[in-house]
């Protein structure tokens, strides 16, 4: 088995075409599934029991339903309506729908493991409900939500090479164009492997960048002797 | 267009069928899998510089990249190694791979609680590792990465929706391939839609159950 360097040479604006409609993907998917997510855990707070129902159904039945299911559901359930949208657009709908309901699950568990009164008790000193938010309530919630967020987001990604199966040419679409047209597996999929690995690992990077300058970052390294290290930790000793 | 009540009700029996080609596969992952992820997890707690370099590219790897293309690579790519596995076990093999890493890195956070003083103990009385881990630390560490075990299980029987793109005869593909028939994709689509969240009501059921079984034994 040879790698054939010409078929990239050959093949590299799909590629690229590909990995730019992925994230552009992504990027309107992030902003719209979290802001639907946002949305949901606000009502979820409603002291109101259909209305806790519904989001209840509406979170449980996306997380339990396979991706690919949720993307053909919005992909024949929109005309069925009579709407019509181009692949894409439905496909970026499905993905957002999707991670809105793990969003939503992260900004109520964050939301909820703040301390009872926070609120109130800005209030009570005289903040605006805004202010309250924005100086009490927002810079405690913050270190629960950025690094779940962040692994939600890169699921995502990952998970909208899915979207090839509804033909929107993004990355994972391109490679299986590739492959038709050479008949050379190793070459196209170990092409498209490395940008989503590229892709991937940049966005934890930026993530990682933004966990530190918010104090956010979870931390891990707890002291521990060699006798136990050698069973509970799984990281060689960083040397100094 | 209306809903057809009676079209889902007629493609019920056929979906929860092959419903049981998805329950199949993803019991054979998890076993796979839990078994892959507590041997990686051991082998990386012995600590070999070069072994634990090599499992961390792998580990990057397999949370870096999409499953589906991970399936990909073990259904088209492999076969030009040599290694032709046809769908059904490429796909399983991939899922399981997928799973294990999640698996371990699960563990990695979970050994993070577990008293170090109990090891301490174990060494003093000098059990040999193979025991410490049997009877001290793997029994404990499953009761505590068991919710996160329980999600894991639910992620692989939703990844065996994925198979369906190649080629294996799931609930999916035979949504597919009745809807193609019918013409009424989108009611065949919420019967498999139903499948699976039968199948994970049903996981995330007894997850509970365990749990609330362990909690009894330790109170």
């Amino acid at each position: 088995m040879t790698f054939d360097p010409a078929i990239l040479a050959d093949y590299w604006p799909l590629f690229l075409q590909g990995a730019w409609l992925t994230v552009r993907i992504c990027a309107v998917a992030f902003i719209v599934g979290y802001s639907i997510g946002i949305l949901v855990a606000l009502a979820a707070l409603v002291p109101s029991r259909i209305v806790r129902a519904l989001v209840g159904a509406y979170v449980g039945l996306l997380r339990s339903v396979p991706f690919i299911i949720i993307l053909f559901l919005v992909y024949y359930g929109l005309p069925f309506a009579g709407i019509r949208f181009p692949a894409y657009v439905t496909g970026t709908l499905a993905l957002a729908l999707f991670a809105s309901a793990y969003y939503a699950e992260i900004v109520r568990g964050a939301i909820l493991s703040l301390p009872r009164g926070q609120f109130e008790s800005a209030r009570t000193v005289g903040m605006s409900p805004l202010q309250a938010m924005r100086h009490v309530v927002f810079p405690q919630i913050l270190r629960g939500l950025v690094p779940p967020s962040v692994n939600m987001t890169l699921t995502m990604i990952k998970e909208s090479a899915v979207l090839s199966s509804i033909t929107v040419a993004e990355l994972t679409y391109q490679s299986l164009v590739v492959q038709g047209n050479t008949f050379a597996p190793f070459e196209a999929f170990a092409a498209v492997t490395l940008i989503y690995w590229a892709i991937t690992v940049v966005v934890a990077r930026l993530a990682a960048i933004l966990e530190a300058r918010t104090g956010t970052a979870e931390r891990e390294d707890v002291e521990r002797n060699a006798l136990a290290a050698s069973f509970l930790t799984l990281e060689a000793p960083k040397r100094r | 267009m209306t809903f057809q009540f009676a079209t889902l009700l007629s493609v019920m029996p056929a979906l929860s069928q092959a419903a049981l080609v998805n329950l199949r596969l993803a019991a054979i992952i998890v076993v796979l899998a839990v078994l892959g992820g507590t041997l990686l997890t051991i082998l990386r707690a012995m600590k070999i510089r070069p072994v634990n370099a090599a499992i961390a590219v792998l580990i990057s790897f397999i949370r870096g990249t999409p499953l589906l293309i991970q399936i990909f690579l073990f259904f088209y790519v492999a076969p030009a190694f040599g290694l032709d596995l046809g769908p059904e076990t490429a796909g399983v093999t991939a899922i399981a791979l997928n799973s294990s890493i999640f698996i371990t890195e699960m563990m990695r956070g979970g050994l993070q609680s577990i008293p170090p003083g109990q090891i301490e103990a174990g060494c003093a009385l000098a059990l040999p590792r193979r025991v410490i881990w049997r009877s001290i630390v793997l029994p404990q560490l499953f009761r505590r990465i068991l919710p996160a075990l329980v999600g894991e299980i639910t992620i692989v029987v939703k990844g065996t929706a994925l198979l369906s793109v190649i080629t294996v005869v799931d609930v999916l593909r035979t949504a597919q391939q009745i809807a193609s028939s019918t013409y009424r994709p989108f009611e065949t689509l919420v019967g498999a839609a139903l499948c699976f969240l039968a199948i994970n009501l049903a996981v995330m059921a007894a997850g509970r159950l365990i749990e609330s079984r362990g909690a009894d034994a330790r109170s």
